[in-house]
C-alpha cells in the first residue's frame, strides 16, 4: 500500500531532479546544433547543422561573428588546472600524512587549511590582488597570483579526500616494511603509496576540475591574461551566440572522457583496495 | 650476559594514564623461544613493538647485540616482526612480498641474488609453486608462511612474533606450532612470541615470561611456571589450579574447605591455597577424608579429547574444577545436582601468604 504511494512520488521527485541537472545541459546541446551564422541561441531550430561547432574551430568562412576568443585561455587554464592539481595533491597527501599522528596545535592547523574552501572567493581573490599590488608589489598573473589562490582553494579538498584514505590506512604493512630494513621513504614510495592511490586519483580529480572552471577568486587575481571562465564570461557582455554552447557541449565532453580515464584508473586500483580488505577480513 | 640477543633495562611506556609497561627489564639469550604471555592489555604486544622500535618507551634502554638501540628507527635495527594480521603487502604477489626487504632495502644484492634467497626461503616454508599468486589468492596459513617467511630471508637474529596463530583455526594453528619450532631450529634464531594462550606459551617457549597489568610477574620455563607459579596472579591466569581465599597462620591454611597443613609457601600480597585441577579427587559425600574436602555439587563434565573437565559448584558459588586424564583409566560418571566431597593431597598445594617467608 505504501510503495503504491511513496514509490511514484519519490520517482517523480529523482525525474525532476534529473530535470533540472540535466535539462539545462540538454538545451544547450540542441542549440549548439543550431543553423549559423544568422540563426541564434532561441527556438525553433531552424535547421540542424554543425555550424558553430565548425566556427570554434575557423573551419566557417569569415562572417561578422567574431569567433570565440577561448584558444589562448582555454590552454592557460588546462596548464593552470594541471599546476594546481600537481602542487594541491601533493600537499593533500603530505599533510594528511601529517595529521596520522597527532601533534601540537594540529586543531588549528586543521581549521587554517580548511578555512581555504569556506572563504568567499570574490574575497581572497580581492585581497590576494591587493597583497600582490600593494604591499608587495608584484603584477598579478594567472601563474602567480591566481595559481596561489586555486591552491588555497583546492588544497583543502585533496586534504580531506587523502585524511579520509589515510584513516582507513592499516598502519602495520608500513611497521613491516621497516622491520625488514626498508627505510620509511621507500616504504612511503612502495607499499603506502600503491595502496592510496585510489584516494590520490580522487584527489587529482577534484582539484583539476575545481581550478578549470574556478571563477571568483580568478576574477581579481588573475591580471590581464585570462582564463577560460573568465574569457567565456567575457563574451557574454557582447551578444550571445550558439558558438559557446558548442563549446559547452565540447568541454563537457571533455570533462567526461576525463571521468572515465579516472574510472578506469580507479577500477584498476578497487581492485588492489579488495585485497587489502580481504587481508584485514581474515585478521 | 655477553651471550644475550637482546636486553630491556626499565623500560617504561605510557600512553596518557595508562601504564603499558612499568619498569621491564628482561633479557634474552641466543637460539631462545621465548613466549611472552599474559591477559590483553597486560602489555605484551607494546613490550614486543618496544623491542621493535614502532614505540618509543618513556624510560629504559633497549639493547640488541650488544648495543644501545634505543634511539635506533625499526628500519635500522634488524629485528624482524611477524604480524598477528600478517600484514602482508597486498598489492605484490608471494615471491615479491619475500623479497621486498632484499629488494627494497640497503643491500646492494643482484637481482639474481634476490630471487635465489626469496626461492629458498619459499621452500623452506612449503610454498613452492604459489610464488606468482597474489596474497589474496592463498589460504591463511599460507599467508602466515609468507609473513614467516618475508622475515626470514631477512636472516634476523631476533624475530617477534605478535600473536602470529591468532588468526588461524585451531587445526592449523597446532600445525604451525610445530612448524614455527621446527623452522626456528633449523636457523638458529631467537623467537619472542606473544600470546594470550596459556597453553600455546607453555607448549612453545624454552622459556615463559608471565606479563601483568605492564608487569613482567615472572620468568622461567615451562615446568618452572606450571608448577611453582610466582604469584597469585600467574596461578590465575595458567587456569590450571583451583583457588581458595582463606588465612595463612603458621603451618595451616584456614578455608572453606578446612584447615590444611601447609609445608612450603611463598610470599604473595594475598592467602591464596592453589591446587591444579588434575590434582583434585572425588569421593562420596558419606566418605571420610583422610585430607582437606570440600563439598560442592556436581554441575557438568566437558569432554575434551585427552582428559574430562568436572565442573562442582562450593556452597559459596566458587566453581571448582576436576581433570580427569582419561590415559589413567575410565572416568567416574557424576550425577548433576549432587554432592559431591572435593578432597586432594595438601603436599601438592601451592600456598601463597602474607606472612609467608
Amino acid at each position: 500500500m505504501e510503495s503504491r504511494i511513496l514509490k511514484p512520488l519519490l520517482g517523480f521527485y529523482v525525474g525532476l531532479f534529473v530535470l533540472f541537472l540535466y535539462g539545462p545541459f540538454v538545451v544547450l546541446t540542441i542549440i549548439s546544433f543550431q543553423q549559423g551564422p544568422e540563426g541564434g541561441p532561441q527556438f525553433p531550430i531552424i535547421e540542424w547543422s554543425t555550424y558553430w561547432y565548425r566556427h570554434i574551430f575557423g573551419l566557417t568562412p569569415p562572417s561578422r561573428i567574431a569567433p570565440l576568443p577561448v584558444g589562448e585561455a582555454l590552454m592557460r587554464s588546462l596548464i593552470l588546472a594541471f599546476m594546481t592539481m600537481v602542487v594541491s595533491t601533493v600537499l593533500g597527501v603530505m599533510s594528511a600524512q601529517a595529521f596520522r599522528r597527532k601533534f601540537k596545535g594540529s586543531t588549528v592547523v586543521f581549521y587554517l587549511i580548511v578555512l581555504g574552501m569556506m572563504v568567499p572567493g570574490v574575497l581572497t581573490g580581492l585581497g590576494t590582488s591587493l597583497l600582490a599590488n600593494n604591499v608587495i608589489g608584484i603584477e598579478r598573473h594567472w601563474y602567480t597570483t591566481a595559481f596561489a589562490t586555486h591552491v588555497a582553494y583546492t588544497f583543502p579538498f585533496a586534504f580531506l579526500v587523502m585524511l579520509a584514505i589515510l584513516n582507513r590506512f592499516d598502519a602495520s604493512v608500513e611497521e613491516a616494511a621497516w622491520s625488514l630494513g626498508v627505510d620509511p621513504w621507500t616504504t612511503f614510495r612502495k607499499v603506502t603509496f600503491p595502496l592510496i592511490f585510489p584516494g590520490v586519483l580522487s584527489a587529482m580529480l577534484f582539484a583539476f576540475t575545481l581550478s578549470l572552471d574556478e571563477f571568483p577568486r580568478t576574477l581579481f587575481a588573475s591580471g590581464r591574461d585570462q582564463t577560460l571562465p573568465l574569457a567565456i564570461y567575457g563574451t557574454f557582455s557582447v551578444e550571445i551566440h550558439p558558438n559557446i554552447f558548442a563549446f559547452g557541449v565540447l568541454t563537457t565532453l571533455f570533462s567526461f572522457a576525463l571521468l572515465s580515464v579516472y574510472g578506469i584508473l580507479m577500477a584498476m586500483s578497487v581492485r588492489r583496495a579488495k585485497k587489502a580488505a580481504m587481508q584485514e577480513d581474515i585478521a | 650476559m655477553e651471550t644475550a640477543v637482546f636486553r630491556l633495562e626499565g623500560v617504561t611506556k605510557r600512553y596518557g594514564d595508562l601504564v603499558a609497561l612499568d619498569n621491564a627489564t628482561l633479557s634474552a639469550g641466543e637460539n631462545e623461544y621465548i613466549s611472552f604471555l599474559g591477559p590483553s592489555g597486560s602489555g605484551k604486544t607494546t613490550l614486543l613493538r618496544v623491542i621493535a622500535g614502532f614505540e618509543q618507551p618513556e624510560q629504559g634502554r633497549v639493547y640488541f647485540q650488544g648495543r644501545d638501540i634505543t634511539n635506533t628507527p625499526a628500519h635500522e635495527r634488524g629485528i624482524g616482526f611477524v604480524f598477528q594480521n600478517f600484514a602482508l603487502f597486498p598489492h605484490l604477489t608471494v615471491i615479491q612480498n619475500i623479497g621486498f626487504g632484499l629488494t627494497h632495502g640497503k643491500h646492494g644484492l643482484s637481482a639474481a641474488e634476490i630471487d635465489r634467497r626469496s626461492r629458498e626461503m619459499i621452500d623452506l616454508v612449503g610454498l613452492s609453486g604459489m610464488e606468482d599468486r597474489g596474497v589474496d589468492q592463498i589460504s591463511g596459513g599460507q599467508r602466515q608462511r609468507v609473513a614467516l617467511a618475508r622475515t626470514l630471508t631477512m636472516q634476523p637474529k631476533l624475530v617477534l612474533l605478535d600473536e602470529p596463530l591468532g588468526a588461524l583455526d585451531a587445526n592449523l594453528r597446532g600445525r604451525m606450532r610445530n612448524e614455527l619450532r621446527a623452522i626456528r631450529e633449523r636457523l638458529g634464531v631467537t623467537f619472542v612470541h606473544v600470546t594470550g594462550s596459556e597453553n600455546e606459551a607453555l607448549a612453545m617457549g624454552d622459556r615463559v615470561v608471565v606479563l601483568d597489568r605492564g608487569r613482567i610477574i615472572q620468568s622461567g620455563t615451562s615446568d618452572q611456571i606450571y608448577d611453582t607459579p610466582a604469584s597469585p596472579d600467574v596461578a590465575h591466569f595458567l587456569n590450571r589450579f583451583n583457588m581458595f581465599d582463606g588465612t595463612l597462620s603458621g603451618n595451616q591454611f584456614s578455608g572453606v574447605f578446612g584447615t590444611a597443613p601447609v609445608s612450603r609457601a611463598s610470599r604473595a600480597d594475598r592467602d591464596v591455597y592453589a591446587i591444579r585441577y588434575d590434582r583434585m579427587r572425588v569421593l562420596p559425600v558419606s566418605a571420610t577424608p583422610d585430607g582437606p574436602a570440600v563439598k560442592a555439587t556436581f554441575i557438568a563434565a566437558e569432554y575434551l579429547g585427552s582428559s574430562i573437565m568436572n565442573f562442582f559448584e562450593a556452597s559459596d558459588g566458587h566453581v571448582i574444577e576436576m581433570e580427569h586424564h582419561l590415559s589413567l583409566g575410565a572416568p567416574d560418571s557424576y550425577e548433576p545436582r549432587q554432592d559431591y566431597l572435593l578432597t586432594w593431597n595438601p603436599e601438592q598445594a601451592i600456598v601463597f601468604g602474607r606472612e609467608a617467608a
